[in-house]
């Protein structure tokens, strides 16, 4: 009997440490710890059934490591969750991916890039999150709704900046006192940044040779001027406009900072030392970093008309959060949607996109970080973020024709306005057939705007 | 019985039958698939709104196509092609007349030499042809504006932006020319030329008078192949110039493709492909005619 019970002690004994050892393995690999604040994930709900599940995570050439940093950060926490990635080279992308979410086999979660909503909203599932968290702890939300629902939204932002060198500011006697904030003190660094040998250019002080349709699409706001009718039409044969191209010309032609043959490509030449200043959106910090780390630069804001602040600084546009393929099987949608869950909750997660992609944060709690802030193109967007405006995910057509109407005023010498007028006409045409909807109206100050 | 047979291949036997009932069903299932049903879709899809890649299909009957000939881009586009076309068929073909010519001529040592270094370029990928002509044409560091002692913006400027294509173009083809009349100049019939030579006809008299017209039907497969060619170009215009300045290099393959990838207006692309289709196969037809016949396909 004594053998029997001592059996059965030592049996109830082993179980239990067992156990013990069991649980503290799986408390280990399923770290209970909530994530987040408003948006939470907790790491210690079982997915799945605790059954081992693939799903695909597509996304764009570029950033790798971003994406392969989360898939391994999620599956050491599910490691019955295995996250496939799969690359494609930017333009085979977008005609691969709506076609592979057509069936049911296509992607369970993907990268967005709101130029491609029109083809891409079809496919999308919205968030399981309520959209009352993702507007507490995201900025620009409410400018993603689609009938109260969330498909993606954003958790950077972009924007048009100016970068100088800082070597050629020296030289030219500058500080950071003289760093401009109207057009018109631009102007006059500019100027004064130039240099030419004989009469022929060798420095430009400012340089928008290769295309500046990017951030044209944006300067009418300095003057109220919204891009968009409340008809959903384009809006480009305005004086705020013409003002804002006339600048441009008068900077080449009368003040004479850069000329249309000094290179074809103004960022390019901006790294190679041969232009001083250069208006570019805020990938190209890394584009810098990476392609000419011997440019000394810093950044400033974008001038404006005058010292007033303006209806806005210009557009602005977000990098997007992943998408939820609706066709997918319903375990990997809600897989999908946890990715997603933990991604948005996750601060450091969060701030790695961010930085890597040196976009300003739309997270709320990673506005102030100084890390982010160190970026130069981010810093300089703290101060009046709000007074950024975005336009909605414009459809291709509005960059290309004003990109034609720009090269046939700056380069084949056509009048401003019938430059304008065909572009507005070409866009308009074209939108008859889309779905686009301007986001102006949702814009903070949109009151402010012109009538 | 013999005579009866004349002209007909008799076949020999019913491995044969059946090896070419093969052969040719699978060419016609190849056909069908791969052209009559993409080409027959395309047609339909020209009255219709759309966009594979968001399942739109909405019928528009001819808009699209009134779309087109109202569309001055259209215009401007078939106009720069017909233009480029003309001039890249006349130069490839001369070029290659004459370097054929030059290279079939005894004078000349270690032929096989100059007949690789003249085909490497055509052998090479457009793609890649096109970034490094890129370079060349660069107004700062470009090699062109340095060997020229010019200032010019080759891709930039309206007056040279379709000529820079051009020299691309040429460069990059003339080699096939020179291969294709090369070969037609070995299989001419040498006693003609030895008859001339005795009645006392010049090297220039030989070249008109028997050379061209023997090498007719070389040369009118060059021009063809190359009209259809160039009616298609877009990797110049794609890498080059993106169409610009504004839209002086627009080709008509060009506009096709914004329509269709950059849009997605698939509808409207099909209609615009189907006019380039109707009008390669004019400019064919009136090749042949003005040429007259004996094509070698």
């Amino acid at each position: 009997m004594k053998v029997k019970k001592a059996l059965v002690m030592t049996f109830l004994l082993t179980f239990m440490l067992s156990f013990t050892i069991c649980n503290n393995t799986l408390a280990q690999e399923m770290p209970s710890d909530l994530i987040g604040n408003i948006i939470q994930y907790d790491p210690s709900v079982p997915l799945n059934n605790g059954e081992d599940i693939t799903v695909e995570l597509w996304y764009w050439t570029g950033a790798a490591n971003l994406f392969e940093s989360l898939a391994t950060k999620y599956m050491a926490i599910h490691p019955n969750v295995t996250i496939r990635l799969v690359e494609n080279p930017w333009d085979d992308y977008w005609t691969k991916l709506p076609l592979a979410l057509q069936g049911s086999d296509g992607p369970a979660i993907f990268n967005i890039h709101n130029s491609h909503h029109e083809n891409l909203i079809g496919y999308l599932a919205p968030y399981d999150i309520p959209v009352g968290d993702l507007e507490a702890e995201f900025t620009g939300v409410s400018g993603h709704l689609i009938d109260g629902k969330i498909y993606y939204t954003d958790y950077g932002l972009m924007t048009g900046t100016v970068y100088y060198n800082t070597d050629m500011w020296a030289a030219a006697g500058l500080t950071k006192a003289d760093i401009p904030t109207t057009w018109d003190e631009f102007r006059e660094v500019a100027k004064r940044l130039t240099i030419r040998k004989d009469g022929k250019l060798i420095q430009a002080g400012y340089s928008y040779n290769g295309g500046i349709q990017g951030d044209v699409l944006g300067m009418n706001y300095q003057y109220g001027q919204n891009l968009f009718t409340w008809d959903n039409k384009i809006s480009l044969n305005n004086d705020a406009m013409n003002m804002v191209i006339q600048r441009l010309k008068d900077m080449y032609e009368k003040d004479g900072v850069c000329d249309y043959n000094f290179g074809n490509n103004a960022g390019d030449n901006f790294g190679q030392g041969l232009v001083a200043m250069y208006l570019g959106w805020g990938f190209m910090t890394n584009v810098f970093g990476q392609n000419f780390p011997n440019t000394p630069f810093e950044c400033f804001e974008i001038p404006t008309p005058t010292n007033d602040i303006p209806y806005a600084f210009h557009r602005y546009n977000g990098e997007s959060t992943f998408g939820v393929n609706k066709n997918a099987p319903a375990d990997q949608q809600s897989i999908a949607q946890d990715i997603i869950l933990f991604f948005l909750a996750n601060d450091a997660i969060q701030k790695e996109f961010c930085l890597v992609n040196a976009v300003f944060p739309m997270k709320v709690t990673l506005q102030d970080d100084d890390e982010l802030l160190s970026i130069p193109s981010v810093a300089i967007l703290k101060d009046h973020i709000d007074r950024y405006i975005w336009p909605g995910p414009m459809p291709s057509t509005v960059e290309d024709n004003i990109k034609i109407a720009l090269e046939n005023i700056f380069y084949n010498n056509e009048d401003i306005t019938k430059a304008l007028t065909m572009a507005e006409k070409a866009i308009n045409e074209d939108l008859e057939y889309s779905d686009f909807t301007s986001q102006e109206p949702m814009y903070k100050y949109a009151s402010e705007a012109k009538k | 019985m013999q005579g009866h047979h004349r002209g007909k291949k008799v076949l020999r036997n019913s491995s044969e039958v059946a090896l070419r009932s093969i052969a040719v069903f699978l060419m016609s299932v190849f056909f069908l698939l791969f052209f009559a049903v993409p080409i027959g879709i395309a047609f339909i899809g020209s009255f219709h709104q759309w966009n594979p890649l968001k399942q739109q299909f909405d019928f528009l009957g001819m808009r699209n196509w009134n779309r087109i000939f109202a569309n001055g881009l259209f215009w401007h586009s078939m106009k720069n092609t017909f233009v480029f076309a003309m001039i890249a068929v006349f130069f490839r073909v001369i070029l290659g007349l004459i370097l054929a010519h030059v290279l079939h001529s005894k004078l000349i040592k270690h032929k096989s030499v100059y007949r690789t270094l003249y085909y490497l370029p055509t052998i090479t990928p457009m793609v890649a042809v096109a970034f490094v002509w890129k370079f060349i044409f660069d107004p700062r560091i470009g090699l062109l504006n340095r060997l020229l002692n010019s200032d010019i913006n080759w891709l930039y400027d309206g007056r040279y932006a379709l000529a820079a294509m051009l020299i691309l173009t040429i460069w990059k083809d003339f080699g096939y020319a020179v291969v294709i009349l090369l070969g037609g100049l070995y299989s001419l019939p040498t006693e003609c030329f030895e008859a001339a030579e005795i009645d006392g006809a010049n090297s220039w008299q030989r070249f008109t008078r028997l050379t061209l017209p023997l090498l007719r039907p070389m040369v009118l497969f060059v021009i063809i192949v190359s009209l259809i060619s160039y009616f298609q170009a877009y990797i110049p215009v794609m890498v080059l110039t993106q169409g610009g300045p504004g839209t002086q290099t627009y080709l008509v393959t060009y506009l096709i493709y914004k329509e269709a990838f950059s849009k997605y207006n698939f509808g409207y692309a099909s209609a615009l492909s189907f006019i380039v289709f109707v009008f390669i196969a004019i400019l064919t037809a009136v090749t042949f005619k003005i040429s007259g016949k004996n094509v070698p396909f």
